[in-house]
C-alpha cells in the first residue's frame, strides 16, 4: 500500500494493468450473462422472473463492497495520510452510488411481480439500502459543494466512516427483523441454499461486477491525479502573476 | 429463456436499465479520464515551454 501511495508508481501500475482488468471484466460479463439468460433454469415458484437476481444481487453486493472500500480509504487517509487515499475514496463514491441505485431499481422491478408492490418503507432491507444511497449522495455532495479540497476531504472522511455503521445493518437486517425481503441465500454460515445451476452465473456476475468496479475505479483515480495536476499548475500560475 | 413469460417486461427492464447505467458510467469515466489527462499534459507542456 505504501508503494502505491506514490502517484507516479500508481500511474505506472494502473496503466499496465488496466487493459487486462477491462478485458477480464468484459469476458466475465459475457460469460455471466450467458449463464444468467441461457443456461440457468427458471425458478419453480418465480418462473423466469428469477433472472432479475443475476443483475440485482451483484449490484447490491457491489453497493456494500464499494462503501467499505470508501470507508477503508478514508481511514487510511486519516491514519497514514497517504496522498491517494482520499482520491480512492472520492472516486469510489459515484461508482458505488450507481450500483446502489441499480440494486434498488432492479429490486423494485423484481418486487412488483413477486410481492405485488414496487416499494415497502416498513422493510428494513429496502430502507437501509435507501439510506446507503443517501449516504453516497451526501458524500458526493460534500466534495462538490466545498471548494477547498483539504476541508472537503476532512468532512468526507468523517461521513464515510460514520456511514459504514449502515453496512452490517443492511447485511443482517433480514435476520434481525421480519422483512418482506428474503433472507441471505449465498453468504450463509451453512453454505449457499441456491442450486449450483443458478449459483455459478450469479457468482460469475458478481466477479464481473467486481472487475468492472476495479477497472472504473483505477481509471477514475488516474483521472483524479490528472485533475490534481491541473489544479497545481493553475495555482502555480496564479502565484507567479 | 421463455420470452412468453407473463413478467417478461420486468425482466427486460431490469437488464436494459443495468446495461444503460453501467454503459453510461463507463463512458463517463473513460471520457473524463481522457479529457483530464489531455488537459494536464497540455498545461504541463505549455509550462515547460514558458520556463525554457
Amino acid at each position: 500500500m505504501q508503494y502505491l501511495a506514490n502517484p507516479t508508481r500508481f500511474l505506472k501500475l494502473a496503466n499496465a494493468v488496466l487493459p487486462f482488468v477491462w478485458a477480464i471484466a468484459v469476458a466475465l460479463l459475457i460469460l455471466g450473462l450467458y449463464g444468467a439468460l441461457a443456461t440457468a433454469p427458471a425458478d419453480y415458484q418465480q418462473g423466469e422472473t428469477v433472472r432479475i437476481m443475476y443483475v440485482h444481487v451483484p449490484a447490491a453486493w457491489m453497493a456494500l463492497f464499494v462503501y467499505v472500500v470508501m470507508a477503508l480509504a478514508s481511514a487510511v487517509a486519516i491514519i497514514f495520510r497517504h496522498p491517494l487515499a482520499d482520491a480512492a475514496a472520492k472516486t469510489a463514491a459515484p461508482i458505488g452510488a450507481v450500483f446502489c441505485f441499480l440494486s434498488l431499481a432492479t429490486g423494485s422491478l423484481w418486487g412488483q411481480p413477486m410481492w405485488g408492490t414496487w416499494w415497502q418503507w416498513g422493510d428494513a432491507r429496502l430502507t437501509s439500502m435507501f439510506v446507503l444511497l443517501l449516504l453516497y449522495i451526501g458524500y458526493i455532495a460534500i466534495w462538490a459543494a466545498i471548494d477547498e479540497p483539504h476541508r472537503a476531504a476532512m468532512i468526507a472522511r468523517v461521513v464515510a466512516l460514520v456511514g459504514v455503521i449502515n453496512i452490517p445493518i443492511i447485511k443482517f437486517s433480514v435476520d434481525w427483523w421480519n422483512t418482506l425481503h428474503q433472507p441471505a441465500s449465498v453468504f450463509r454460515m451453512d453454505g449457499p441454499s441456491i442450486a449450483p445451476s443458478m449459483l455459478w452465473p450469479l457468482l460469475v456476475m458478481g466477479l464481473a461486477y467486481s472487475f468492472l468496479f476495479l477497472a472504473l475505479h483505477l481509471t477514475s483515480i488516474r483521472a483524479e491525479i490528472a485533475a490534481r495536476k491541473i489544479r497545481q499548475i493553475q495555482i502555480a500560475e496564479i502565484g507567479e502573476r | 429463456m421463455d420470452f412468453s413469460d407473463k413478467h417478461i417486461e420486468f425482466i427486460l427492464a431490469s437488464y436494459a436499465l443495468s446495461f444503460l447505467l453501467i454503459c453510461g458510467l463507463t463512458i463517463y469515466v473513460i471520457v473524463r479520464d481522457r479529457r483530464l489527462r489531455a488537459e494536464a499534459e497540455r498545461l504541463d507542456k505549455l509550462r515547460r515551454k514558458e520556463n525554457t
